[in-house]
Protein backbone atom coordinates (compact mmCIF):
# COMPACT_ATOMS: atom_id res chain seq x y z
CA UNK A 1 0.00 0.00 0.00
CA UNK A 2 1.25 3.75 -0.50
CA UNK A 3 3.33 5.39 2.34
CA UNK A 4 2.02 7.15 4.47
CA UNK A 5 2.88 10.63 5.00
CA UNK A 6 5.28 11.48 7.87
CA UNK A 7 4.36 14.42 10.40
CA UNK A 8 7.50 14.31 12.57
CA UNK A 9 9.62 12.16 14.19
CA UNK A 10 10.37 11.40 18.30
CA UNK A 11 13.70 9.87 18.96
CA UNK A 12 13.70 8.33 15.38
CA UNK A 13 10.26 6.73 15.58
CA UNK A 14 8.09 8.40 12.86
CA UNK A 15 4.56 9.67 13.86
CA UNK A 16 2.10 9.39 10.86
CA UNK A 17 -1.59 10.91 11.10
CA UNK A 18 -2.63 7.15 11.85
CA UNK A 19 -0.81 7.89 14.90
CA UNK A 20 -2.05 11.47 16.18
CA UNK A 21 -5.61 10.46 15.36
CA UNK A 22 -4.75 7.32 17.49
CA UNK A 23 -3.48 9.52 20.29
CA UNK A 24 -7.13 11.40 20.01
CA UNK A 25 -9.25 8.49 19.98
CA UNK A 26 -7.08 7.02 23.53
CA UNK A 27 -7.46 10.72 24.80
CA UNK A 28 -11.25 10.70 24.36
CA UNK A 29 -11.49 7.08 25.38
CA UNK A 30 -10.02 7.61 28.60
CA UNK A 31 -11.70 11.42 29.57
CA UNK A 32 -15.46 9.63 28.79
CA UNK A 33 -14.78 6.87 30.98
CA UNK A 34 -12.87 9.16 33.44
CA UNK A 35 -16.10 11.08 33.76
CA UNK A 36 -18.43 8.80 34.04
CA UNK A 37 -16.93 7.54 36.64
CA UNK A 38 -15.61 10.13 38.91
CA UNK A 39 -18.69 10.56 40.89
CA UNK A 40 -20.45 6.91 40.93
CA UNK A 41 -23.63 6.92 42.80
CA UNK A 42 -25.94 4.09 43.75
CA UNK A 43 -28.38 5.48 41.43
CA UNK A 44 -26.66 6.05 38.12
CA UNK A 45 -27.06 9.71 36.15
CA UNK A 46 -27.53 9.41 32.39
CA UNK A 47 -23.44 9.33 31.86
CA UNK A 48 -22.60 6.39 34.25
CA UNK A 49 -25.15 4.67 33.34
CA UNK A 50 -24.45 4.70 29.75
CA UNK A 51 -20.80 3.21 30.69
CA UNK A 52 -22.15 0.39 33.12
CA UNK A 53 -24.25 -0.40 30.41
CA UNK A 54 -21.67 -0.60 27.49
CA UNK A 55 -19.40 -2.39 30.24
CA UNK A 56 -22.01 -5.01 31.30
CA UNK A 57 -23.27 -5.99 28.06
CA UNK A 58 -20.04 -6.45 26.96
CA UNK A 59 -19.22 -8.52 30.12
CA UNK A 60 -22.07 -10.73 29.04
CA UNK A 61 -21.09 -11.16 25.74
CA UNK A 62 -17.52 -12.76 26.25
CA UNK A 63 -19.43 -14.49 29.16
CA UNK A 64 -21.38 -16.29 26.34
CA UNK A 65 -18.85 -16.98 24.73
CA UNK A 66 -15.33 -18.45 27.48
CA UNK A 67 -17.54 -18.63 30.51
CA UNK A 68 -18.22 -15.87 33.23
CA UNK A 69 -14.44 -16.71 35.00
CA UNK A 70 -12.70 -16.40 31.93
CA UNK A 71 -14.30 -13.65 30.62
CA UNK A 72 -13.87 -11.89 34.20
CA UNK A 73 -10.00 -12.88 33.98
CA UNK A 74 -9.70 -11.55 30.43
CA UNK A 75 -11.99 -8.48 30.38
CA UNK A 76 -10.01 -5.67 30.23
CA UNK A 77 -7.93 -6.65 27.37
CA UNK A 78 -11.03 -7.85 25.21
CA UNK A 79 -13.16 -4.94 26.11
CA UNK A 80 -9.63 -2.25 25.78
CA UNK A 81 -9.94 -3.99 22.05
CA UNK A 82 -13.75 -3.68 21.19
CA UNK A 83 -13.40 -0.45 22.53
CA UNK A 84 -10.38 0.88 20.66
CA UNK A 85 -11.27 -0.93 17.69
CA UNK A 86 -14.68 0.14 16.99
CA UNK A 87 -14.00 4.17 17.62
CA UNK A 88 -10.51 3.80 15.32
CA UNK A 89 -13.33 2.44 12.64
CA UNK A 90 -15.93 4.99 12.95
CA UNK A 91 -13.21 7.69 13.11
CA UNK A 92 -13.06 7.20 9.37
CA UNK A 93 -16.74 8.36 8.89
CA UNK A 94 -16.53 12.03 10.69
CA UNK A 95 -16.43 14.89 8.54
CA UNK A 96 -12.68 15.85 7.31
CA UNK A 97 -11.33 12.45 8.63
CA UNK A 98 -8.39 12.06 5.40
CA UNK A 99 -8.80 15.36 4.66
CA UNK A 100 -5.84 16.75 5.96
CA UNK A 101 -2.18 15.49 7.35
CA UNK A 102 -2.71 14.37 11.11
CA UNK A 103 -6.60 12.89 10.99
CA UNK A 104 -6.86 9.27 9.15
CA UNK A 105 -8.66 6.08 10.38
CA UNK A 106 -5.99 4.26 12.57
CA UNK A 107 -7.14 1.33 11.24
CA UNK A 108 -6.88 2.09 7.48
CA UNK A 109 -3.28 1.59 7.52
CA UNK A 110 -1.99 -2.12 7.54
CA UNK A 111 0.17 -1.63 11.00
CA UNK A 112 -2.17 -0.48 12.97
CA UNK A 113 -4.43 -4.17 12.69
CA UNK A 114 -1.44 -6.09 12.75
CA UNK A 115 -0.32 -4.75 16.15
CA UNK A 116 -3.31 -5.29 17.31
CA UNK A 117 -3.56 -8.87 15.86
CA UNK A 118 -0.15 -9.38 17.59
CA UNK A 119 -1.55 -8.29 21.05
CA UNK A 120 -4.40 -10.97 20.51
CA UNK A 121 -1.69 -13.58 19.45
CA UNK A 122 0.87 -12.59 22.66
CA UNK A 123 -2.09 -12.75 24.84
CA UNK A 124 -3.14 -16.18 23.81
CA UNK A 125 0.15 -17.79 24.03
CA UNK A 126 0.32 -16.20 27.79
CA UNK A 127 -2.75 -17.54 28.42
CA UNK A 128 -2.01 -20.69 27.47
CA UNK A 129 1.11 -21.01 29.38
CA UNK A 130 -0.05 -19.71 32.48
CA UNK A 131 -3.36 -22.10 32.40
CA UNK A 132 -1.05 -25.13 31.31
CA UNK A 133 2.43 -24.29 32.34
CA UNK A 134 5.55 -24.57 29.37
CA UNK A 135 5.50 -27.84 28.75
CA UNK A 136 1.56 -28.94 28.65
CA UNK A 137 0.74 -25.74 26.94
CA UNK A 138 3.73 -27.48 24.03
CA UNK A 139 2.24 -30.63 24.48
CA UNK A 140 -1.44 -29.39 23.34
CA UNK A 141 0.45 -28.62 20.02
CA UNK A 142 1.34 -32.28 19.47
CA UNK A 143 -2.12 -33.90 19.93
CA UNK A 144 -3.68 -36.31 19.13
CA UNK A 145 -0.47 -37.41 17.27
CA UNK A 146 3.00 -35.77 16.52
CA UNK A 147 2.59 -35.69 13.12
CA UNK A 148 -0.04 -32.96 13.77
CA UNK A 149 2.42 -30.47 14.95
CA UNK A 150 3.11 -28.59 11.63
CA UNK A 151 -0.03 -28.32 10.93
CA UNK A 152 -1.26 -27.09 14.65
CA UNK A 153 1.86 -24.20 14.32
CA UNK A 154 0.51 -23.17 11.34
CA UNK A 155 -2.62 -22.55 12.29
CA UNK A 156 -1.76 -20.60 15.40
CA UNK A 157 0.28 -18.29 12.99
CA UNK A 158 -1.97 -17.85 10.42
CA UNK A 159 -4.38 -16.46 12.67
CA UNK A 160 -2.99 -13.30 13.13
CA UNK A 161 -2.36 -12.78 9.66
CA UNK A 162 -5.91 -13.29 9.18
CA UNK A 163 -7.17 -11.27 11.84
CA UNK A 164 -5.53 -8.31 10.74
CA UNK A 165 -6.13 -8.37 7.11
CA UNK A 166 -9.77 -8.97 7.60
CA UNK A 167 -10.21 -5.69 9.73
CA UNK A 168 -7.74 -3.81 7.33
CA UNK A 169 -8.94 -4.84 3.87
CA UNK A 170 -12.35 -4.43 5.45
CA UNK A 171 -12.44 -0.37 6.72
CA UNK A 172 -9.80 0.49 3.60
CA UNK A 173 -11.99 -1.30 1.21
CA UNK A 174 -14.79 0.82 2.37
CA UNK A 175 -13.36 3.91 2.24
CA UNK A 176 -11.75 2.83 -1.14
CA UNK A 177 -15.79 3.02 -2.18
CA UNK A 178 -16.67 5.54 -0.84
CA UNK A 179 -14.11 7.38 -2.98
CA UNK A 180 -14.89 5.54 -6.32
CA UNK A 181 -18.87 6.20 -5.32
CA UNK A 182 -17.85 10.18 -4.52
CA UNK A 183 -16.44 10.38 -8.08
CA UNK A 184 -19.38 9.06 -9.63
CA UNK A 185 -21.84 10.49 -8.24
CA UNK A 186 -21.10 13.27 -5.50
CA UNK A 187 -24.42 13.55 -3.70
CA UNK A 188 -26.36 11.10 -1.12
CA UNK A 189 -24.70 7.86 -2.78
CA UNK A 190 -21.60 8.24 -1.06
CA UNK A 191 -23.32 8.50 2.20
CA UNK A 192 -25.28 5.68 1.81
CA UNK A 193 -22.71 3.54 1.57
CA UNK A 194 -21.12 5.31 4.94
CA UNK A 195 -24.12 4.31 7.02
CA UNK A 196 -23.41 0.91 5.86
CA UNK A 197 -19.82 2.02 6.86
CA UNK A 198 -21.15 2.12 10.08
CA UNK A 199 -22.67 -1.17 10.46
CA UNK A 200 -19.33 -2.99 9.28
CA UNK A 201 -16.88 -0.96 11.34
CA UNK A 202 -18.97 -2.49 14.52
CA UNK A 203 -19.15 -5.69 13.21
CA UNK A 204 -15.72 -5.63 12.37
CA UNK A 205 -14.96 -4.58 16.03
CA UNK A 206 -17.48 -7.38 17.43
CA UNK A 207 -15.52 -10.22 14.97
CA UNK A 208 -12.13 -9.21 15.68
CA UNK A 209 -12.80 -9.52 19.95
CA UNK A 210 -15.37 -12.52 19.45
CA UNK A 211 -12.41 -14.36 17.72
CA UNK A 212 -9.62 -13.47 20.05
CA UNK A 213 -12.23 -14.25 23.20
CA UNK A 214 -12.72 -17.70 21.08
CA UNK A 215 -8.48 -17.99 20.87
CA UNK A 216 -7.84 -17.45 24.82
CA UNK A 217 -10.62 -19.81 25.78
CA UNK A 218 -9.52 -22.64 22.92
CA UNK A 219 -5.89 -22.19 24.08
CA UNK A 220 -7.16 -22.42 28.11
CA UNK A 221 -9.33 -25.10 27.28
CA UNK A 222 -8.30 -28.84 28.67
CA UNK A 223 -6.36 -30.69 26.39
CA UNK A 224 -9.07 -33.70 25.15
CA UNK B 1 -2.92 2.51 -22.99
CA UNK B 2 -0.08 -0.20 -23.52
CA UNK B 3 -0.13 -4.07 -22.83
CA UNK B 4 0.95 -4.11 -19.33
CA UNK B 5 -1.92 -2.02 -18.23
CA UNK B 6 -4.35 -3.44 -20.39
CA UNK B 7 -3.32 -7.18 -19.15
CA UNK B 8 -3.54 -5.29 -15.26
CA UNK B 9 -6.98 -4.00 -16.16
CA UNK B 10 -8.37 -7.34 -17.08
CA UNK B 11 -6.55 -9.08 -14.22
CA UNK B 12 -8.38 -6.65 -11.75
CA UNK B 13 -11.73 -7.69 -13.23
CA UNK B 14 -11.03 -10.85 -13.50
CA UNK B 15 -10.22 -11.16 -9.75
CA UNK B 16 -13.15 -9.32 -8.43
CA UNK B 17 -15.45 -11.16 -10.64
CA UNK B 18 -14.15 -14.88 -9.79
CA UNK B 19 -12.93 -13.76 -6.25
CA UNK B 20 -16.86 -12.69 -5.46
CA UNK B 21 -18.65 -16.00 -6.66
CA UNK B 22 -17.39 -18.30 -3.90
CA UNK B 23 -17.97 -15.83 -1.16
CA UNK B 24 -21.64 -15.12 -2.52
CA UNK B 25 -22.67 -18.88 -2.87
CA UNK B 26 -21.77 -19.06 0.61
CA UNK B 27 -22.95 -16.50 2.22
CA UNK B 28 -26.45 -16.97 0.55
CA UNK B 29 -26.71 -20.52 1.86
CA UNK B 30 -25.82 -19.82 5.31
CA UNK B 31 -28.45 -16.57 5.45
CA UNK B 32 -31.15 -19.08 4.08
CA UNK B 33 -30.14 -21.43 6.22
CA UNK B 34 -30.24 -18.97 9.53
CA UNK B 35 -33.82 -17.82 8.15
CA UNK B 36 -34.80 -21.36 8.08
CA UNK B 37 -33.93 -21.95 11.67
CA UNK B 38 -35.24 -18.40 12.79
CA UNK B 39 -38.35 -19.54 11.16
CA UNK B 40 -38.80 -22.80 12.99
CA UNK B 41 -37.87 -21.55 16.18
CA UNK B 42 -38.33 -18.30 16.80
CA UNK B 43 -37.26 -17.81 20.17
CA UNK B 44 -33.45 -18.26 19.55
CA UNK B 45 -33.37 -15.97 16.65
CA UNK B 46 -30.95 -13.58 18.60
CA UNK B 47 -28.71 -16.06 19.17
CA UNK B 48 -28.35 -17.30 15.67
CA UNK B 49 -28.43 -13.46 14.34
CA UNK B 50 -25.47 -13.48 16.32
CA UNK B 51 -23.69 -16.52 15.40
CA UNK B 52 -24.68 -15.89 11.39
CA UNK B 53 -23.15 -12.44 11.29
CA UNK B 54 -19.94 -13.49 12.49
CA UNK B 55 -19.83 -16.53 10.14
CA UNK B 56 -20.64 -14.24 7.19
CA UNK B 57 -17.63 -11.89 8.51
CA UNK B 58 -15.78 -14.80 7.60
CA UNK B 59 -17.03 -15.41 4.25
CA UNK B 60 -16.84 -11.44 3.72
CA UNK B 61 -13.23 -11.91 4.83
CA UNK B 62 -12.63 -14.06 1.24
CA UNK B 63 -14.05 -11.25 -0.85
CA UNK B 64 -11.63 -8.93 1.28
CA UNK B 65 -8.98 -10.58 0.79
CA UNK B 66 -9.57 -10.55 -3.35
CA UNK B 67 -10.49 -6.97 -2.89
CA UNK B 68 -7.27 -6.09 -1.46
CA UNK B 69 -5.10 -7.76 -4.51
CA UNK B 70 -7.65 -5.90 -6.64
CA UNK B 71 -6.11 -2.40 -5.34
CA UNK B 72 -2.52 -3.86 -5.08
CA UNK B 73 -2.92 -4.49 -8.73
CA UNK B 74 -4.43 -1.30 -9.80
CA UNK B 75 -1.72 0.43 -7.79
CA UNK B 76 1.12 -1.03 -10.06
CA UNK B 77 -0.96 0.09 -13.26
Amino acid sequence: MEEAEVLFSIGGLEVTGHVTTMWAIMVVLVLIFFLATRKMEKVPGRFQCAAEYTVEGLLNYFSGIMGREQARRYFILLCTLFLFILFSNWSGILPLAGQFEGFKAPTSTLSVPVALALIAFFSTQYAGIREHGVVRYLKKFCSPIILMLPLNIIEELVRPLSLSLRLFGNIFGEEMVVVVLFSLVPYFVPSLMQMLGLLFGFIQAVVFTTLTAIYISSATAEAH
Amino acid sequence: MDMTSAIIALAVALVMGIGTIGPALGQGNASAKALEGMARQPEVAGEIRTTLIIALAFMEALTIYALLIAFMLLMRM
